[in-house]
């Protein structure tokens, strides 16, 4: 009893202090970073719903993240509605994005239906490619500047800073892990895992299959479209490859694979690696170090080189990471830390 | 009264009969042995009474509602269960709560759901491995499991599907004292086994499967004593 | 009539390349029963190994260099095998799709590294010349040139596949892996043969179409998906199914980019998928499951 108190005060304090990060850390950049890995988590615990929990391992998240930020993007472009108010239209209509996806793809198992879930994910792609007078296309949207927030007629913010998005970010990362608890310690996550587990199985028990996936889809479906309405809103500019291609579900899967998909703290792992990881090679941080160590001089051939192509090459890191992933620890990081805790655990006995 | 009717029910896979106008009832309270040589329809017979697959013809009756076309999940939640042949363990899930997820059927509380959890492993005797990883069990326990999560869902009637198969005589004497167990709770069941002498102990009656058809049904003094039944096996024994 | 007997000439002729792809897939499947999320990138290695040879001091003309892709391909097949698909061979669906999705994203983006992501056209003399076949229909030589490459080629594997003892050990071993194995086929190396032969069919695909493609590290995603349609269609493992699947796709892209417009043909070869995966999961050639 006394570790889950102290589990509690623990959580509370890096609350508190994420909660105070703003009134004394005024770097634009760090506050980037951190909105960044909120953003990561929340797209981490929205996926692991369905993938880690349901196991239906979607590759086609990029979907629901595309449709979420197009949404909100389009009604504040063109009719000037604040994305406060769009991005409840973006959750319905992703709702009812899901569901056609769940009646399709949930008929197929395995490897038909990670085909499927990519194939829809392409279709929208392609679609906002090709719906230009809707989407403008392959353009993109670029956000019209941010109305202000105001509640009863008081300015709550007017958005010039990075502050508001870091609290709208961890308000995000916090309820998509409040709703995942809630999944694991309630009969959705026993269902939802059971279903993982064993199809076959968990329909004998008077599971409902498709009810139950539906509905793990739909969950992490409309996180997703949260996510993604607010990194629209946030970078100010939506493209289909940037929303909606198959990178984004693929690395939207990674937080997930990396940290340990299925647990609770998994998808923080994942983002905690992720997030400096990449932001390190995408602000060519790492040929800076290179640099600086010596390794290359900046004038070197080599050193032009990795300045100008290391900062595209973040996804190259990714792949590294899924096959390293995939073959030495496939639990992710909470499973190779559960392992490591039981081995511990043995030898003291 | 019979809490099971069997009504020609058949089967075909393309142009194979896997079961041929099967007929036979179950009474309340009984137990009720299926047997037949490998291959003769008994397991598919399981999977058309449980929706799994449907009839190709022919009626399935379950405390006299027809239950053709009804999903598996709607067949468990009207009472009636079945357990694999080879076990299904929900690998990543520990014992207790392997059986938790049957519980929940007929019950949203998880704390509820665990007490009835906890309740079924005292009846399988399998209580000390409550929190142990269901993957990592030996199959003994692993077949005990699958009975208790059977269990949990409340049937009126439960279909096991050869628990003693792989199992070595003590742990089979164990689910046979089990199987007697849950009849004395007046729970019915329906035994596909392979072990003669066992299934010989237990049924009140026996239905004998040839080639997807009934042979005969009858008492296991009727059955074992009928010509018939003896070729059946001695024809595949020999073969 | 004569755009249409156009774009149906023109899909059979790209179909024969999809072919080629669909059925490195579909070998790979079959031996493996691990689907390669990593085909479409094999495929562009393969178009910047023939980029390179056409571009480097010998001038290597691109069909000519299959001689040259086909078996650095193989070779490179056969290494990303044993050293990363052979262990996968007995983990979840999951792990080897993320597996081989992530070898995808390390060949894509390495060689993004080494080329930047700038879009390459190999222009050939003959890259954009056609010839008339009569009643207003023309051919592009470049995609007759690689039709027939791809008809030997294909023609080429049947035989092997059907007359040789190694043909034949890697069809026992997609048909029962672990009946080949008690019959004494040696499975890994069947397995090395057929991820081998399958990334060189790709790598050789990639090397046909260079003369009419652009070549950009990305390209391969778009072929990695194609690839499903095709072996999907024509059901998974069949090397029958995937050569018809291909020319089938061909002609629907064709079709569909003449009578609906060119930035929906994808879109349409997607729907096609789906509906197939739904209405008929085995395949237009497999068994229909009961």
């Amino acid at each position: 009893m006394s570790k889950t108190i102290l589990k509690a005060v623990v959580g509370l304090i890096v609350l508190a202090l994420l909660l105070v990060i703003p009134k004394y850390v005024e770097s634009p950049y760090a506050l980037h970073m951190m909105i960044l890995l909120f953003l990561s988590v929340s797209q981490g615990q929205s996926w692991n719903i369905l993938g880690g929990f349901a196991g239906q391992h979607s590759v086609g998240h990029a979907a629901y993240f595309g449709v979420g930020a197009y949404t909100t993007m389009m009604l504040m472009h063109t009719w000037q509605i604040a994305p406060w108010f769009g991005v409840w239209a973006g959750m319905v209509l992703v709702v009812l994005v899901a569901l056609v996806i769940g009646s399709i793809c949930f008929r197929l198992r395995g490897p038909y239906f990670v085909l499927a879930s990519i194939a829809v994910a392409e279709i929208l792609r392609l679609s906002a490619i090709n719906l230009t007078t809707l989407t403008n296309g392959a353009e993109g949207i670029l956000a019209t500047e941010l109305p202000a927030f105001k509640v009863a007629g008081v300015v709550v913010t007017d958005f010039s800073t990075k502050v508001p998005f870091y609290y709208i970010g961890i308000f995000l990362a916090l309820l998509t892990l409040g709703i995942t608890y809630w999944v694991q310690h309630s009969k959705l996550g026993y269902f939802f895992q059971a279903i993982r587990e064993d199809q076959d199985a968990a329909h004998s028990l008077g599971i409902s299959i498709s009810l139950y996936k539906n509905i793990a889809l739909v969950i992490s479906a409309v996180l997703t479209s949260l996510a993604g309405a607010f990194y629209g809103i946030y970078v100010g500019f939506v493209d289909p490859p940037t929303v909606l291609g198959l990178d984004v579900s693929v690395q939207i899967m990674l937080i997930c694979i990396i940290g340990g998909m299925g647990t609770l703290w998994g998808p923080v792992l994942g983002s905690l690696v992720l997030v400096p990881l990449s932001e390190a090679l995408r602000s060519n941080l790492v040929t800076d170090l290179l640099v600086r160590g010596g390794v290359v001089s900046a004038d070197s051939r080599v050193g032009i080189f990795l300045k100008e192509n290391l900062s595209h090459a973040h996804v190259l890191l990714y792949g590294i990471l899924v096959v390293l992933v995939i073959l030495f620890m496939p639990e992710g990081l909470m499973g190779f830390i559960k392992k490591m805790a039981s081995r511990r655990k043995q030898e003291a006995v | 009264m019979a809490i099971l009717e069997i009504k020609n029910v058949s089967k075909f896979f393309g142009g194979l009969a896997a079961n041929a106008d099967v007929s036979f009832s179950v009474e309340e309270g009984s137990i009720m042995g299926l047997i037949g040589p490998n291959g003769a329809g008994k397991t598919t017979l399981f999977n058309c009474i449980t929706g799994y697959y449907p009839p190709s013809k022919g009626e399935v009756i379950f405390d006299g509602r027809r239950m053709n076309g009804l999903d598996p999940d709607k067949v468990c939640m009207l009472g009636m269960v079945r357990t694999w042949q080879k076990v299904r363990p929900l690998a990543k899930l520990s014992v207790v709560d392997n059986v938790m997820v049957g519980a929940l059927a007929h019950t949203s509380s998880l704390k509820v759901a665990r007490a009835m959890a906890m309740e079924q492993l005292m009846v399988v005797r399998l209580e000390h491995r409550a929190n142990f990883l269901a993957g990592g069990l030996p199959i003994g326990e692993r077949k005990k499991l699958e009975v208790a999560r059977a269990l949990a869902t409340q049937p009126k009637l439960l279909l096991l599907d050869e628990v003693m198969g792989g199992l070595n005589p003590a742990e089979s004497e164990e689910l046979i004292q089990l199987i007697l167990d849950i009849k004395e709770r007046g729970l019915t069941q329906m035994v596909i086994e392979h072990d003669m002498k066992a299934i010989m102990r237990i049924s009140d009656r026996i239905v004998v499967l040839n080639s997807g058809e009934k042979l005969t049904e009858g008492t296991p003094q009727e059955v074992v004593s009928n010509p018939d039944v003896i070729s059946a096996y001695l024809g595949e024994s020999h073969a | 009539m004569a755009v249409f007997m156009q774009s149906l000439l023109s899909g059979i002729l790209i179909g024969g390349v999809y072919a080629l792809i669909g059925i490195g897939l579909t070998l790979i499947f079959g031996v493996m029963r691990v689907i390669n999320f990593a085909h479409g990138d094999i495929l562009m290695v393969g178009m910047y190994l023939t980029y390179l040879a056409f571009t480097s001091h010998f001038g290597i003309d691109p069909f000519v260099s299959v001689l040259i892709t086909f078996p650095l391909m193989f070779l490179f097949g056969g290494f990303l095998q044993k050293v990363f698909i052979n262990r996968v061979l007995n983990a979840v669906a999951q792990n080897q799709i993320l597996l081989t999705i992530g070898l995808g994203l390390i060949m894509s983006n390495t060689v993004m590294l080494i080329f930047t992501s700038d879009y390459k056209i190999l222009s050939t003399s003959y890259s954009s010349s056609t010839f008339q076949v009569g009643g207003g229909v023309s051919v592009s030589v470049p995609l007759l040139i690689s039709f027939l490459i791809t008809s030997v080629i294909t023609v080429a594997l049947y035989w092997f596949l059907l007359k040789t003892d190694t043909g034949q050990a890697i069809r026992a071993t997609a048909q029962d892996r672990d009946a080949a194995q008690l019959m004494g086929i040696n499975v890994k190396r069947m397995s090395i043969i057929a991820f081998g032969l399958g990334s060189a069919l790709a790598g050789t695909a990639g090397a046909l179409i260079s003369p009419t493609y652009y070549i950009f590290p990305q390209v391969g995603s778009v072929f990695t998906l194609k690839a499903f349609v095709i072996t999907v269609l024509g059901g998974m493992g069949s090397v029958v199914g995937a050569t018809l699947g291909g020319i089938l796709i061909g002609i629907t892209e064709s079709l569909s980019a003449v009578y609906i417009s060119s930035g929906w043909k994808d879109v349409i070869v997607f729907v096609l998928f789906l509906l197939v995966l739904l209405f008929k999961p085995s395949g237009l050639m497999g068994k229909s499951r009961t």
